[in-house]
């Protein structure tokens, strides 16, 4: 499986001066006072990996993918494995910078705003993860950002109506006592909601044909 | 000897096309052409030999394993040369290399550099500056860097100079000289197959028309090309099949020594896999 791990992370070399630029632009920002964008890094990696799966379709990888040993398992968990690496790597030099920032701005580290803006932004960007990932083995990257867009439009409907009409205190005070495990929970949720994705996407991927 | 690939009565229904009751083998050590026009089954079987289609009926068997349960083992030890490029354009061979290191145990990276050198490829050019050429040699190279017992070849000389497909059957040849590989040869340019091919398998709209030795069907077979008059004469029991041509008629038959002892015809050549295949396509049996 490392093979397939190597060539997904091979793939996206040519993304690193673009990352790079951003992380000047992100530190440039933040040095300036600006608004904080440590979240547009990590939202980059996933959308960066995205395009991998283009060039694997393109080039007619899938196919041959399943030529390799254990291809049809592997090269599915690669992808997904590659993803997180990614998503980690990336918002670990963010957060070295953001630390870097607030100490050459204040003079002080604001450690927890800095971590949960930071967690908050990994979550998020494992939450594409899990519902990209599936809709494109099943129907294609194509397809799959006709889908990501419904769903986050849908998202946003959904959140206005509740907003609207519902008493979303209630909610927060029912979940209160959870308030001292937010860490622990946010952890629990994110594996499990990447495991459930993986395992659709692998279900989808073994019966595929070419 | 040994059979390193078995299919047995493979069948599998699209809507335009099926493959009906494809039976074939593949004996250790061996060259097995297989030939056919654009659309007979050739890639199709090959794809179901791989598990790259599934919901077939029928039984393959790889190295004597059943190739939908021992996937992996099986594929360790199988290289592939698929139809339509498969490598991402973006990769280098270097690429390659470091990524098939960490798929095959027996993958041989001095073996795969050698073949790059062989064939004048850069290892840290992208894949998407290569020629169509040079990205069939890069995925033959590849095919064979892991030292496999099998090679399924799909169309591998289509694209290739003639000079280069000279160098590629050469590098198939030595391969199965030195490591008692066997091959499964797609291809639409037959002359190739006439020198490197032991047996010969014809698939046409989606059945097995003639699987023979090659020696056999090259020797033994013949064209008989005659007038209409003469045709007239030739019993309908000694030949396969005819074609009418503007001004003569193309016989086929099966054993060309046995008619020009039986007939008094003067024109009956040895046949190629191109006459072959064109007589058994385009021709009439009664």
């Amino acid at each position: 499986m490392i093979g397939f791990i190597k060539k997904d992370l091979a793939m996206i070399k040519s993304n690193f001066k673009l990352m790079g630029i951003l992380l000047v632009v992100y530190v440039a920002m933040g040095l300036l006072g600006e608004m904080d964008i440590s979240f547009i890094l990590p939202f980059m990696s996933v959308m960066i990996m995205i395009s991998t799966f283009s060039y694997d379709h393109y080039n007619n990888w899938d196919a041959y993918s399943i030529t390799l040993p254990n291809g049809r398992k592997n090269s599915v968990k690669a992808k997904y494995i590659a993803t997180i690496f990614m998503i980690l790597f990336v918002a670990f030099i963010t957060l070295l910078m953001a630390f870097l920032i607030s100490y050459a701005r204040t003079k002080t580290i604001n450690y927890e705003q800095i971590l949960v803006t930071m967690l908050g932004t990994i979550f998020g960007t494992l939450l594409v993860l899990t519902f990209m990932y599936p809709i494109i083995y099943k129907f294609g990257v194509e397809k799959a950002r006709i889908g990501i867009f419904l769903i986050v439009f849908g998202v946003v409907i959904l959140g206005g109506f509740l907003s609207r009409y519902v008493d979303l205190s209630v909610i927060g005070k029912a979940l209160s006592f959870l308030e001292n495990y937010w860490f622990i929970l946010l952890i629990i949720i994110s594996v499990m909601m990447v495991y459930g994705s993986y395992k659709i996407s692998a279900k989808i991927f073994s019966k595929k044909e070419f | 000897m040994e059979n390193v690939l078995e299919v047995k009565n493979l069948s599998k229904k699209y809507d335009n096309f099926a493959l009906k009751n494809i039976s074939f083998s593949l004996p250790e050590g061996m060259i097995m052409g297989f030939i056919g026009e654009n659309g007979a089954g050739k890639t199709t079987t090959i794809k179901a030999i791989l598990d790259i289609i599934k919901s077939y009926s029928g039984e393959i068997k790889i190295f004597g394993l059943d190739n939908r349960t021992c996937d992996k083992k099986i594929k360790e030890d199988i290289g592939v040369v698929l139809d339509d490029m498969f490598f991402p354009e973006i990769l280098t061979p270097h690429d390659i290399n470091s990524a098939m290191q960490g798929i095959y145990k027996n993958w041989d990276s001095k073996l795969f550099y050698n073949y790059l050198i062989e064939f004048s490829l850069l290892s840290n050019k992208p894949i998407k500056t290569f020629s169509k050429g040079m990205r069939k040699k890069l995925e033959i190279i590849t095919a064979l860097a892991h030292h496999p017992k099998l090679l399924l070849l799909d169309e591998p000389t289509s694209g290739l100079d003639p000079v280069a497909r000279a160098e590629v059957l050469e590098i198939f040849q030595s391969v199965l000289e030195k490591e008692n590989c066997s091959i499964l040869l797609s291809s639409h340019i037959t002359a190739d197959l006439e020198h490197i091919a032991d047996y010969i398998t014809f698939i046409n709209d989606g059945e097995i028309l003639l699987a023979k030795t090659t020696n056999e069907l090259l020797e033994k077979y013949g064209i008989v090309k005659c007038t209409e008059k003469e045709f007239q004469t030739i019993e309908k029991k000694d030949y396969l099949k005819y074609r009418k041509l503007k001004y003569a008629y193309e016989v086929l038959v099966e054993d060309k020594n046995a008619f020009k002892a039986k007939y008094d015809i003067a024109i009956v050549d040895k046949i190629t896999l191109d006459d072959l295949m064109v007589i058994m396509i385009k021709g009439e049996e009664e």
